[in-house]
């Protein structure tokens, strides 16, 4: 069910003229992935000088709590970017992209880096008073960064794995991959044989 | 000084055995050039933001640039390994790329702008460069890593 809307509305972005324009300009779609690579180092930067801070591997001298807040706008601006140009290239493809096994890893990965942002934050908030100026913080905050650095690790893998056709939709493919990567028509056809 | 022999032995080496039959490896030492290149990129943004006053403006500089440089080396020597691995896939091809010598070139110019230039000046007390040099550097910098990496994605473009 999920997985047929999804595939409407990527038709439905697929018909659309801008679409197309993306897609098909000789520059623009280029310029756009050369910005989401670059906008990705400004966030995975600012992310990598706060997470090395709070493994205890960079930055000890300076207060953890500087760290964090100091750079959280920088990163900020890069995540925005990042976001933008990467809506703009899911809607230059979207039919390909829906149906990309990778981009849903991606996706799902990205969901479980925001979880993982959202209570690092929490429990450094909760605790920071107590450990800001040691050089290295206590394990679980250690934890929270090293998963950090890993999930985004994932998600750079992955966005780079969506250019390949290793799992595309027309490959003959296990049933359970069609269904991974929603490929709705070669799913019926696999249940009509 | 022609490179070419160099890059017809790296199309033949077990390095291009590698990366042009194991697409996953490819993808995975791709993942660490990216993220090399972010390592490097948040050390030098960091530094040259705090030069020109935009971020950290409560911890002294020099703290900030001497905790940059270390992991600005790991990001680098992580960067160029994996590149050249990645370049094997395709060495010929990137030889006869204009862009490919384009990254080079400001690669190189980064590396001895960082080393040679920006590394032993900022080693002193900032308080004793004069402002507007600070600033220039830190455009300078931010400049060139920037031309790196684009011109480093855009290899796949052209």
């Amino acid at each position: 069910m999920l997985n047929e809307w999804l595939l409407s509305l990527a038709r439905f972005l697929d018909a659309q003229n801008w679409s197309t324009q993306i897609h098909e300009s000789i520059y623009l779609y280029a310029w756009i992935e050369t910005t989401h690579v670059l906008t990705l180092m400004v966030f995975l930067g600012m992310l990598f000088v706060i997470d090395l801070r709070m493994l205890g591997l960079a930055f000890s001298n300076v207060r953890a709590s500087t760290i964090a807040e100091r750079l959280d706008k920088p990163m900020m601006i890069g995540l925005v970017l990042m976001v933008i140009t990467g809506v703009l290239l899911y809607f230059a493809i979207p039919v390909r992209t829906t149906q990309s096994l990778w981009f849903r890893i991606k996706v799902v990965l990205i969901v479980f880096a925001a979880v993982n942002a959202f209570a690092f934050r929490a429990r450094m908030q909760a605790s920071v008073s107590t450990w800001d100026t040691d050089p290295t913080p206590p394990r679980h905050i250690r934890m929270g960064a090293a998963a950090s650095i890993l999930l985004w690790a994932g998600v750079v893998v992955t966005g780079r794995t969506i250019a390949y056709d290793w799992f595309d939709c027309h490959k003959e493919l296990p049933y359970a991959i069609y269904w991974a990567a929603g490929c709705v028509d070669e799913m019926a056809a696999f249940a009509s044989e | 000084m022609d490179l070419y022999p160099f890059f017809d032995w790296l199309d033949t080496s077990m390095l291009a055995d590698i990366s042009k039959a194991h697409g996953g490896v490819f993808a995975v030492v791709q993942m660490f050039h990216l993220l090399g290149m972010s390592i490097l990129g948040g050390m030098v943004l960091v530094g040259d933001l705090r030069l020109l006053n935009v971020v950290m403006r409560d911890t002294p500089s020099e703290i900030v640039i001497e905790n940059t440089h270390k992991w600005f080396s790991i990001g680098l020597a992580t960067m160029i390994i994996s590149g050249i691995f990645l370049s094997s896939a395709v060495s010929l091809k990137l030889y006869y790329n204009e862009m490919f010598w384009a990254k080079m070139s400001a690669l190189a110019v980064g590396i001895a702008f960082f080393y040679l230039v920006r590394r032993p000046l900022l080693s002193v007390p900032h308080e004793g460069i004069k402002p507007g040099l600070l600033k220039l550097m830190a455009l300078t910098s931010i400049a060139i890593w920037f031309t790196v990496a684009a011109s480093g994605r855009w290899i796949g473009f052209s």
